[in-house]
């Protein structure tokens, strides 16, 4: 069973993929933008994978207001939920 | 107030405009020569004073600092006019007041607009903006340019490439990466930079298609030292601004675009009036007299496209994406109307005294520069697909003049509405992924996009041509189906590319 924390180092892993930054300079407060550098395109690239990885049913839409790692992880967790409660 | 919030600008007179056009079409009539300006590959330094003190610099300035303070639509019409009669002119007034200015008026702090505004606004400075770098192109996200903090100064060092207005500007605008700066780990700034810094060179101007009397230069910046105020609006939110203000300069190069497409369709009429083959002058040719009409009605469409965005200034994220719109149908639009019109004179079209020449060079880099088309259609698929902006049905808001093209307005969106939906239902968000679908839905929104303008603009009668429209909506219906049909097959276009090994 994945732990929060397990899924923390996962996503961060993840995001070390689409950015130049090792995982470990990476925190959950960062800003996909200005503390990642990622553009919008990146980021949209970012979730798109997150969701083929954890295989989730993610919307488009749900992509709108993403800004941090710490909102990347919740979205995760909340489809991860809705994943299991199915 | 956000990092990235706009300041507002004063607003002035509404004819003042009108007044400025009617003054600067009559000095371009009797002292822009765009075919010398070709040869001499420069606008002559007198022309270049002349448009200053008409006031053409400073249009889009505050009052306050000695500008004129007006907004985006009367700016994107003096774009249009000084295109209609010279694109390098038009390439060196845009950027002055798009992308040059901007930055500094949108979010400069007080004592740096007091320095250099009031300068910038007389054309006794003219100002560049400088982000595209070696490995930063479509990509602006991966900058090696770096304004780095050392004691009470900023040392910056990189090399931009394609600066506009390189070798006549005063003033540049550079996006740099600031590490740190503002709380942002990984954020850029907008930074200004003087022509006489220490450090600051300007390479050889470049050898171009077109647009050669628009300098074009690299720029080196080595440990150019500078005070940290030199930094404009909030440090490390360089992202934020930049989108800002490219939407206005997409805009304003749409705008040229029009006044480009303008200049051919105007010289496609005039000749084939005057042309006789079989008989009959060229425009009694059922066929010639077809593209004349597709000319004008796609002529129309841009103009109305370029008012609407224009318009939404103070609607920051309505810009940013309608100028996306703006940019790729205006420039795809000019292209088109230009190659039309060259075609239509024959071989005559091909040689230099028929002026068709100069304007195909000038048009192609429009689908390039401010944004390559196909990278800028794919971010707005994504916008699409991502935030679908509400878009009211236009046939209860429009008077009987436009009722019948609301309806097939509103069609073609309700068309594109369902074509989104299915997409988002079928591929989740995967669709993010998906940049050819992405690409073909930018396309899709940007054309209905121009029908909803066209729509607004025959409503409001802004626009005389009824006829244009109304053809334009058939146009655009076609478009936006044959946009919204299914990609290639993936594995047709990896076969085909197959095929193409280097050296086949
Ligand atoms: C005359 C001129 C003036 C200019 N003025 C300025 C200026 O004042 N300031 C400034 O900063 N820059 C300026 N530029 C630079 C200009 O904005 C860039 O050339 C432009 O943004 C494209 O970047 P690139 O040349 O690196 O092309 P690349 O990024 O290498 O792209 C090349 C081509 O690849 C395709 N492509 C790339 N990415 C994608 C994608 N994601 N999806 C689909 N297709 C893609 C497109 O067809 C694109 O045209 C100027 C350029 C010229 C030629």
């Amino acid at each position: 069973m994945e732990t929060p924390a397990d899924l923390d180092a996962r996503i961060i892993k993840l995001i070390s993929q689409v950015v130049p930054v090792k995982p470990e300079q990476i925190k959950r407060g960062d800003r996909l933008r200005e503390d990642l550098g990622m553009d919008s395109v990146c980021s949209m690239e970012l979730l798109s994978m997150l969701a083929e990885e954890l295989d989730l049913d993610v919307g488009v839409e749900d992509a709108a207001g993403i800004r941090t790692v710490a909102d990347t992880i919740a979205l995760a967790a909340r489809f991860l939920r809705a994943k299991a409660a199915a | 107030m956000s990092a990235a919030a706009v300041q507002p600008v004063e607003v002035a007179e509404p004819d003042v405009m009108g007044a400025l056009l009617t003054g600067v079409e009559r000095y371009l009539r009797s002292e822009v020569d765009a075919a010398q300006i070709d040869r001499e590959g420069a606008v002559p330094a007198r022309v270049l004073a002349g448009l200053g003190e008409l006031g053409v610099f400073g249009v889009t300035i505050p009052q306050r600092y000695g500008g004129a303070g007006l907004r985006l639509t009367d700016a994107c019409r003096l774009a249009a006019a000084l295109a209609r009669a010279d694109r390098s002119i038009a390439t060196t007034v845009g950027l002055h007041l798009g992308l040059g200015t901007r930055p500094l008026v949108a979010f400069g702090a007080e004592g740096l607009k007091q320095r250099y505004l009031p300068r910038l606004a007389s054309g006794e400075a003219i100002a560049a903006f400088a982000t595209t770098e070696a490995n930063a192109g479509s990509d602006l996200s991966r900058l090696a340019t770096t304004a780095l903090a050392e004691g009470a100064q900023l040392v910056v060092n990189g090399e931009k490439l394609f600066v506009t207005n390189g070798r006549l500007a005063k003033v540049f605008t550079i996006t740099a990466a600031t590490p740190g700066l503002g709380g942002a780990q990984r954020g850029s700034s907008l930074v200004l930079l003087e022509s006489g810094d220490p450090g600051l060179s300007v390479g050889r101007e470049e050898r171009k298609l077109g647009l050669k009397g628009s300098s074009t230069a690299p720029l080196t910046i080595d440990g150019v030292r500078i005070e940290p105020e030199r930094i404009i609006g909030e440090p490390g939110r360089g992202a934020d601004q930049l989108h800002h203000v490219l939407a206005w300069g997409r805009t304003l190069m749409s705008a040229g675009c029009c006044g480009t497409a303008r200049a051919a369709l105007v010289k496609a009429i005039e000749h084939t009036a005057s042309r006789r083959q079989f008989g009959r002058t060229l425009d009694a040719q059922p066929v010639v007299r077809e593209h004349l009409a597709l000319m004008g009605a796609r002529l129309a469409a841009m103009e109305a496209l370029v008012h609407d965005t224009a318009s939404l200034e103070d609607d920051v994220p309505g810009l940013l994406q309608r100028s996306l719109a703006a940019k790729v149908f205006g420039s795809d639009g000019a292209s088109y109307v230009v190659d039309t019109a060259l075609q239509l004179f024959g071989g005559l079209g091909f040689i230099e005294e028929s002026g068709m020449p100069l304007l195909l060079r000038d048009v192609r880099i429009t689908r390039i520069f401010e944004g390559a088309n196909d990278v800028l259609l794919t971010q707005l698929g994504t916008h699409l697909a991502t935030a679908p902006p509400p878009r009211r049905a236009l046939a209860p808001l429009v008077g009987p003049d436009a009722f019948a093209l609301a309806c097939s307005a509103d069609v073609v969106a309700a068309a594109l509405d369902a074509h989104r939906e299915e997409l988002s239902a079928r591929h989740k968000i995967g669709l993010l992924r998906q940049t050819r679908l992405l690409n073909r839905l930018g396309r899709a929104v940007a054309w209905s996009e121009a029908l909803d303008a066209t729509v607004r603009a025959v409503d409001a009668r802004r626009t005389t041509s009824r006829g244009a429209a109304a053809l334009f909506s058939e146009v655009a219906a076609r478009d936006v189906a044959n946009a919204l049909a299914a990609p290639f097959g993936e594995e047709v276009v990896s076969s085909a590319l197959a095929d193409l090994e280097p050296g086949a």
